[in-house]
């Protein structure tokens, strides 16, 4: 920048005045850096920003039942709870369902209903194979006829509800609420799986982040206190878990808790144990095998904050009496602080997301929000939902982020 | 200089002890890892101590399946690309992100940083329902462009420390003695900032490399990776040849980390060399 | 070599590499790609059914594997990008996936023999059945032998007299049928009963019985451990699983048919619009001929889907197989037992893993 100012400068400047050129070349070198940054903003924003909002809207999304039942859903709006609606919806329904004979949409309207009432398939595959034709005496009479659930309010509030383009069915779902009769109730609890499954997820993320503070705090100051050769040494044990394959230090930990497993095998050959422990498929598993994952990140960002903090400042505190105790609470504590907090937001955050250590190690009781999403993602195909849980797991990774970032700031996320 | 807490005042016992503890969550750190080198080389078909005898069977049975063998090539090809990519555009950003002053360059870090924070099932997840409506899951192109996201931010972040150290002096001088900026960057700031470059590569690649989740949601069979074998294997019955495949996963990850670390230093020596002149 | 250099032999290299990948992906799809469960009945198909066929007709065959989740058909068949070709799918995966458009609907009953297939339920409207699955109660006869063996699910349910741990799979189909065959319900007319009102109920208030004795499974693999181990006294397993783990640790676990068994039909079906439809459905008809299907029992150990195979067993594994028994298999199949699941599924198995939580 500064070059081409310079050799345009022997004949421009007396036209132009200085401030015009230097704001020009500014405004060129301005657009040069922002052609620089360009692709990469272009590609999160398209490849990251816009699935994950996408993803996200599928949590309230509800095409299916209004380009599905278009008839039904107007014919509704003027229909109350409680009672039998009129003829004219029930002719919009057989309309609409009539439209669908034939047709895959009518297992896809099935399967949609069925999410919010089980049975609500079979009944409009039936009503749907069974519809005589367009023209009838009373729709009313021909539907009950065909099935009498028609005549119950139950899937009428449900269709109403769910004729909107937009639903909170699977947010509500997804904290074990539904609509009833009076308005937003809790589902029975039989059905009531999620609010335990954040209740677990937090449980974990909170044990392993305080097991990897317990443990990466000493280790930390150990290998600030260590000469240079050896912290270097130290640094690269730490470090080789860090760069091993999250897969391969799994797979080593399965190999090793199985009932059958290298640890077992010791422990009753040293006597320690009369019969194996159930080391996997259950928390301590988990807990074991994600504490170690985990720990380098707890340990790295502690160790660089350590590292920095004078010694000076500890002696001066020694020197004037104060115990160890009293030192480390009042001064060298204190001093730490944000790298014990960089450390408990990465581990924290990191192990709320987790899915593949669990999935592996962990038993039927130890599954996180991870695991669900994928759950009904790939097997479920309850993709609404899979969403919606992907919102309240974000949520609690935001607010996280936003009571501890604070304390922090993106920039301290610099470990891998 | 760096001694901090532990030398200065602690009584001696309490010293000692604590080593002894650090020693012990060191061992804790690393042999686990170090479990699966042995049981690879294991004669027999159970993964046992003591070994009843050396082999290489496992290690041939792996590169003689092409199961084993197309998935190391992918994994090979899917990080190769993925670093490409991922090291052009990043750096080319961290250099926008240093030399421009504008009021939103905190927001767009964050931006692109932010793969980094995001829960890795959830990204993954997302760009399942995003890449099948765009026709990419199954093919390279997605399991590449999904990487590139989850690699980006190591890139940005490293290139941009590395800027940091950088005397913005000898982009000046350079350009005082008649060089175009194009000139001036490939022969001044390039080489300097090599090293860092370098370690984001690095970091990129191993991301790529090690990946399982996204591997799981958009890649099919033909794109299968390492990981991805590792993982229905583990998740069905662990064969010792699981463990040659790890071992060999556990040597590619070392053998960067050993690079990563020479970069560090000779980066350590360039810009400390500068800074003295400074 | 100085860095320049460097830098153009990586850039080729790269650019080598990625030519190489599209190029093979391009190559791979002039072949078949069929997708099953993997593991060992993976490999058993392959030796079985895929090479023979592909020596015999020349089509190649890429195998892929999944585990079952329909969101991977349903997200190549919506965007028309197809993937596979031909599909394992079991049998509730078949009718929703028929149902809603994500698989051929193909008469088989024109292309195959139905007689052949009676015992398996026949053709489904899309799928046809190559595999069956039974599982029933599993132990190890050198632990119990003689009147000491358990001799049905009612036994299973006895703590007092056969203490121990209890196998079961982390999943409600299967354990909730077996739930009401120890309470007393007839194999065959346990469809019926579960999918009256009450039914779930009285399968869960079953299984509460021994809440504290089980030992919840996730794999085949796993199943087999825990007795090979002794982890559990009894379990639930697959009669392809127990004939390996017998096999590879020269063990005598033993499956009680007459005890009653569940028995999972799994079907091959041919992916919505693939181009190499007329392929998949030689395929098909070769997996389901008799003499594949015997090749395939004897690697697996499951019986043949194909009566006709029967005859081709050798003798070991014909005395192996439930034959005697028929009468107490449910088979999980069948409009009444498929329509149960696909309307109840999703909240028995959030019932289910509160259940097994608690």
């Amino acid at each position: 920048m500064q070059a081409s100012l310079e050799m345009m400068g022997e004949t421009e400047i007396p036209k132009m005045g200085l401030r015009t050129l230097v704001r020009r070349a500014e405004r060129r070198h301005f657009m040069t850096m922002l052609a620089l940054m360009a692709p990469s903003v272009i590609f999160v924003a398209l490849l990251f920003v816009i699935p994950i909002l996408l993803f996200l809207f599928r949590s309230v999304d509800n095409a299916e039942i209004p380009t599905l039942l278009p008839k039904t859903a107007v014919a509704l709006d003027t229909w109350r709870d409680g009672e039998i609606p009129g003829e004219p919806v029930f002719a919009a329904l057989a309309s609409d369902l009539h439209a669908l004979k034939g047709s895959p949409d009518a297992a896809l309207l099935g399967r949609r209903l069925n999410f919010a009432v089980p049975g609500y398939r079979r009944l409009i595959t039936r009503t749907v194979t069974s519809l005589p034709g367009t023209q009838m005496a009373s729709a009313k009479e021909t539907l009950a006829a065909i099935d009498k659930s028609w005549l119950d309010p139950v899937y009428w509030r449900t269709l109403k509800s769910q004729s909107g383009r937009i639903t909170d069915f699977y947010l509500l779902s997804a904290l074990d609420l539904q609509r009833g009769a009076g308005g937003i109730e809790k589902v029975s609890g039989e059905q009531a799986i999620f609010m335990s499954l954040y209740g677990r997820t937090l449980y974990t993320a909170f044990g392993v982040t305080a097991l990897c503070l317990l443990i990466g705090y000493p280790v930390a100051a150990v290998m600030a206190a260590a000469r240079p050769a050896v912290a270097n040494w130290l640094l690269s044990l730490v470090l080789i878990p860090f760069w091993t394959s999250l897969l391969v230090r799994t797979t080593a930990w399965v190999v090793l808790l199985q009932t059958e497993g290298l640890v077992n095998k010791v422990l009753l050959q040293l006597g320690v144990i009369s019969e194996p422990l159930k080391l996997m498929f259950n928390t301590a598993g988990v807990f074991i095998a994600m504490v170690h994952v985990l720990l380098p990140y707890m340990i790295l960002p502690v160790y660089s904050v350590m590292k920095g903090i004078s010694p000076v400042h500890l002696r001066a505190a020694a020197s004037l009496g104060a115990n160890p105790a009293t030192v480390f609470r009042t001064v060298y504590l204190p001093l730490t602080i944000p790298g014990v907090a960089a450390g408990c937001t990465l581990v924290f955050v990191l192990s709320l997301g987790f899915y593949v250590t669990p999935a592996l190690v962990g038993g039927p009781g130890d599954q996180m929000i991870g695991y669900f999403i994928a759950y009904f993602t790939n097997s479920a195909v309850n993709w609404g939902l899979a969403s919606a849980l992907g919102v309240f797991l974000l949520l609690l990774i935001g607010v996280i982020y936003l009571a501890l970032g604070k304390l922090v700031g993106f920039d301290k996320l610099k470990v891998r | 200089m760096t001694r901090s807490f532990g030398d200065t005042i602690l009584a001696t016992g309490t010293r000692v002890g604590l080593r002894v503890f650090t020693g012990v969550v060191l061992a804790y750190l690393v042999l686990p890892i170090l479990v699966v080198v042995p049981l690879s080389f294991t004669s027999g078909q159970l993964l046992v101590f003591p070994l009843p005898g050396l082999s290489l069977q496992w290690y041939a049975d792996f590169f003689s399946n092409p199961l084993w063998t197309v998935a190391l090539r992918n994994s090979v090809a899917i990080g190769l690309t993925t670093t490409a990519l991922a090291t052009t555009i990043g750096t080319m950003a961290a250099l926008g992100l240093h030399n421009a002053k504008f009021r939103m360059k905190p927001l767009v870090m964050a931006l692109l940083v932010t793969p980094l924070a995001a829960p890795v099932v959830i990204v993954a997840v997302a760009m399942f329902y995003f890449f099948a409506t765009l026709n990419l899951v199954g093919t390279y192109a997605g399991v590449i462009l999904a990487h590139t996201i989850l690699a980006l931010p190591f890139v940005v972040v490293t290139v941009s420390a590395t800027l940091q150290s950088y005397d913005p002096n000898m982009t000046r001088a350079g350009a005082s003695l008649g060089g175009s900026p194009i000139y001036v960057f490939r022969t001044i700031t390039l080489p300097i900032i090599a090293p860092g470059i370098a370690s984001g590569a690095l970091f990129a690649f191993v991301t790529s490399f090690d990946e399982i989740v996204i591997a799981l949601f958009v890649a099919s069979p033909q794109q299968r990776t390492l990981p991805r074998q590792i993982f229905s294997g583990v998740s069905e019955s662990i064969s010792p040849t699981i463990m040659a495949a790890a071992v060999i996963l556990l040597a590619v990850s070392l053998a960067l980390m050993g690079v990563m670390e020479l970069l560090r230093r000779r980066s350590e020596r360039l810009t400390g060399g500068i800074n003295k002149q400074r | 070599m100085n860095i320049k250099e460097k830098c153009r032999v990586g850039v080729s290299g790269l650019a080598v590499m990625l030519i190489m990948s599209v190029v093979s992906q391009a190559a791979s799809t002039e072949k078949l790609t069929v997708v099953n469960q993997g593991g060992a009945p993976g490999d058993a198909q392959r030796k079985a059914v895929f090479e023979p066929f592909t020596a015999k007709t020349g089509i190649g065959i890429v195998a892929d594997t999944y585990n079952q989740e329909l969101a991977k058909i349903r997200a190549q068949i919506e965007t028309g990008n197809l993937i596979w070709d031909a599909a394992s799918v079991h049998s509730l995966n078949e009718s929703i996936g028929c149902d809603e458009g994500l698989l051929e609907p193909i008469d088989w009953s024109k292309l195959l023999p139905e007689a052949d297939f009676k015992a398996v339920g026949g053709f489904g409207k899309c799928g046809a059945p190559y595999l069956v699955s039974p599982g029933g109660l599993v132990y190890d006869a050198e632990r119990f032998s003689g009147n000491e063996a358990p001799k049905s699910w009612k036994d299973f349910w006895n703590i007092e007299k056969w203490p121990g741990k209890r196998g079961l799979p982390y999943q409600p189909d299967q354990v909730l049928e077996i739930a009401l065959i120890s309470d007393g319900v007839a194999p065959k007319d346990v469809p019926e009963v579960l999918a009256k009102p009450g039914g779930v109920d009285r399968a869960f208030a079953q299984l509460e019985k021994i809440k504290p004795h089980i030992v919840w499974w996730k794999t085949g693999d796993e199943s087999m451990q825990l007795l090979l181990t002794k982890e559990i006294a009894m379990g639930y397993g697959w009669q392809g699983r127990v004939n390996v783990a017998n096999r590879s640790n020269k063990r005598n676990l033993r499956i009680v048919w007459e005890a009653g068994y569940t028995s999972a039909v799994i079907y091959m079906a041919v992916m919505k619009g693939s181009p190499r439809k007329q392929e998949a459905i030689e395929l098909i008809k070769y997996t389901l001929a008799a003499e594949p299907q015997a090749h395939y029992a004897e690697l697996m150990g499951y019986p043949p889907a194909n009566e006709r195979s029967f005859a081709l067993l050798s003798e070991e594994n014909r005395a192996s197989q439930p034959t005697k028994f028929l009468d107490r298999g449910m088979m999980q199949a069948g409009d009444l037992y498929i329509d149960f699941w696909r309307d109840n599924g999703d909240s028995i198995r959030q019932r289910f893993s509160t259940f097994a939580a608690r």
